[in-house]
């Protein structure tokens, strides 16, 4: 178990920029995916790794969900390649399904299983063995603060709480890539931070987290580097200081600039 | 599916890389099983139309309706219907008071009566009626009655039955007035009798009712699991958190298929032993016969009846899931259902009226048609084996043929995103 109790955002480490001793876990080169009617990414290339967390920037409808689905195997892309955790989503889908831990945009819970079956339910389909599962999902729940309402009906749970049961989830077999497709939204400002707490924890243990998010200041205050994405292609890439270094500009009005201009192009 | 099997089957005698994976697909079926088995015993609603709904239900409908049937039949034969009697007949007067076939009244306007439904019939006899009988004449008389009325068609009858008997009372006067035996007109007497044993009529009894209630609840009985299971979960949110994890398509779509079928096997043997224990106890106590209906079925026909309704509904299930998998919310998948219970209950109610069809092996290869043709010869205690074989094996295949397309659905990323 990897979640140190100890560690808060306090202890937050700078934007690290790649060193050479980091693994590379996800790789994206090329990305495309067409639908029947829709283009919706047009070549998107990236690199994130252990340690780190990178924000994918976007307004809605960017194509950070479909990048996101494409690296978690349940889209296939139309052209490009991609490798997680070493293995290729298109050829290894199995492989790479074993090695991360996602957190869908909009996830709901199972309202008629308590939050210890719901979490359960995931170690069992990562086939963990039934003492070693138990074991992991005390300590969990002890991490996300949800042990005196794990024999609860999620049903009965607060939004914030659903949310930690699917962090839970998704964390289950304790991944080294972590996908959080904007993990805060619709959540009170409590539940929000506490979620922000986890991320800033996941990067503390090692573990490389892509996050999609629409709102800055959720950007500036988790991720390492960013990549903004407009009409599915990556407009802007890099760690944030120097992003903002190399145009003289905040964040906010970085990203209004490249989402305009991509809405043009 | 057909590949998952075989896969198995290859892998039990194969490498140590295959064996793993062999176990993880069992373990992945299991996890969804448990899971999706618990998520619909929790859920009150589906169990209450599962069990309870049936369990009384079933007592109403098997004895209600033949209950009121009986009662029907029971006011035709005991009450004595009031028809109208147009001119003089004095001795066919008497023979009706005497025989109580009908009860002659007399009104001013018996057509008018008859529609106002005040009489059930109306006997119009001729002028001088018994004089031209006594005359050796054949006098005509008619007999008005009502055909959309069941009461006065069974007047209709009363009244045939009592012009026959006057008919007879009169050619037997004839005849031993011409010193001939009446006797003579009779050479040969038909005696009937009923070899049917109590046994068959109750065969024929559960196979007129048996496969419509096994249809009907092969499909409900699975139904709210399959919307929940499938459509429910692109619903909720929680489809795609499923579809991350590493199990197989196979695994996710066998481990929920397999509690589709047993939410329906469940619920048709719920069925089943309602209507049966309705029937073994409460037929006698409802229908005033001190006879108990023997509805026990063999051990070996309950059991191979219990195997072939199995294989019908994993056909079904597996339509159910795919149908539920391809739908965007639970409410389409609802509709797209809907029409499949309909296709199940028609042929189910069908094959007692085309058994002309039933020697044919065909009709035990075509979907649904063949279950049901199978229960009717297993209820009717004319079991021919070949016939059974290829209802089993050809169901069988429809029902991994439906497995397998829900597997496809669940692969293909348009239909999991289907919006």
């Amino acid at each position: 178990m990897r979640i140190a109790p100890d560690v808060g955002p306090a202890e937050r480490a700078g934007p690290t920029p790649p060193a050479e001793a980091q693994r590379l876990l996800v790789e994206a080169r090329d990305l495309q995916k067409r639908f029947a009617t829709y283009h919706a990414v047009r070549g998107v290339s990236f690199n994130c790794y252990a340690g780190e967390v990178f924000g994918l920037l976007g307004p809605n409808g960017a194509g950070k969900t479909t990048t996101i689905r494409m690296l978690t195997t349940i889209l296939r892309p139309t052209s490009g390649r991609a490798r997680v955790a070493g293995h290729d989503v298109v050829r290894e889908p199995e492989l790479v399904r074993r090695s991360i831990g996602v957190l869908p945009e909009n996830a709901g819970v199972y309202g008629r299983l308590t939050a210890r079956e719901a979490i359960r339910y995931a170690g069992r389909l990562y086939a963990l063995p039934a003492d070693a599962l138990e074991r992991r999902i005390v300590e969990i729940a002890d991490a996300l603060e949800l042990t005196q309402h794990l024999d609860r009906l999620t049903d009965t749970f607060s939004k914030g709480m659903k949310q930690k049961v699917n962090v839970a989830r998704a964390l289950i077999h304790d991944p080294a890539v972590v996908f959080l497709d904007e993990p805060t939204s619709g959540l009170d400002v409590i539940s929000a931070r506490s979620v922000r707490d986890f991320v800033l924890r996941f990067k503390a243990e090692g573990r490389c987290v892509i996050l999609s998010t629409h709102v800055m200041e959720e950007a500036e205050r988790l991720c390492d580097r960013v990549a903004i994405i407009a009409g599915g292609r990556i407009r802007a890439e890099g760690g944030l200081d120097q992003l903002k270094a190399d145009t003289g500009k905040e964040l906010e009005d970085i990203f209004v600039t490249l989402v305009e201009q991509g809405t043009v192009t | 599916m057909i590949r998952a099997l075989w896969s198995w089957l290859r892998s039990a005698g194969g490498d140590g890389a295959s064996r793993t994976r062999s176990r993880e697909t069992g373990l992945w079926v299991r996890a969804v099983y448990a899971k999706e088995t618990l998520d619909a015993f929790r859920d009150r609603r589906s169990l209450l139309v599962m069990v309870v709904l049936p369990a009384l239900i079933m007592p109403v409908v098997t004895l209600g309706i033949p209950y009121l049937e009986q009662r029907q039949q029971h006011e035709i034969r005991t009450t004595t219907p009031e028809v109208a009697v147009v001119g003089e007949a004095p001795h066919l007067v008497h023979l009706a008071y005497t025989t109580k076939l009908i009860k002659p009244v007399h009104t001013a306007d018996p057509s008018k009566a008859l529609r106002e439904r005040r009489v059930l019939a109306v006997l119009d006899l001729p002028k001088n009626f018994e004089t031209l009988v006594a005359r050796d004449e054949q006098p005509h008389a008619g007999v008005l009655y009502d055909q959309s009325n069941p009461d006065s068609v069974a007047a209709r009858g009363r009244v045939v039955e009592l012009i026959s008997r006057y008919s007879q009372a009169v050619v037997a006067q004839r005849l031993i007035a011409r010193h001939i035996n009446p006797k003579d007109l009779l050479p040969v007497v038909l005696d009937q009798r009923d070899v049917a044993t109590q046994r068959q009529l109750s065969g024929e009894l559960l196979a007129s009712l048996l496969p419509f209630f096994i249809a009907m609840w092969a499909v409900v009985g699975g139904m709210s699991l399959a919307v929940d299971e499938a459509a429910g979960e692109k619903e909720r949110g929680t489809l795609e958190s499923l579809l991350v994890a590493p199990p197989s398509r196979e695994s996710i779509v066998l481990g929920k298929f397999l509690s589709v079928i047993t939410a329906s096997v469940g619920a048709v043997l719920v069925v089943v032993v309602a209507m049966m224990v309705s029937l073994r106890w409460g037929y006698p106590y409802v229908m005033h016969t001190s006879q108990k209906l023997d509805v026990s079925l063999p051990l070996g026909t309950a059991i191979v009846m219990f195997a072939v309704a199995m294989l019908f509904a994993a056909l079904m299930s597996g339509v159910q899931l795919a149908l539920s998998i391809y739908a965007k919310s639970p409410r389409e998948a609802q509709q797209f259902i809907t029409p499949l219970y309909f296709i199940t209950v028609l042929p189910a109610l069908a094959v007692q009226y085309i058994t002309e069809w039933q020697t044919s092996s065909w009709a035990y290869l075509a979907p649904v048609l063949n279950t049901f043709f199978a229960f009717r010869e297993l209820l009717l205690g004319t079991v021919n084996w070949g016939h059974l074989l290829l209802a089993s094996v050809s169901s069988a295949f429809y029902a991994a043929l439906a497995v397998e397309g829900a597997i496809y659905l669940m692969s293909r990323e348009s239909v999991i995103f289907r919006t």
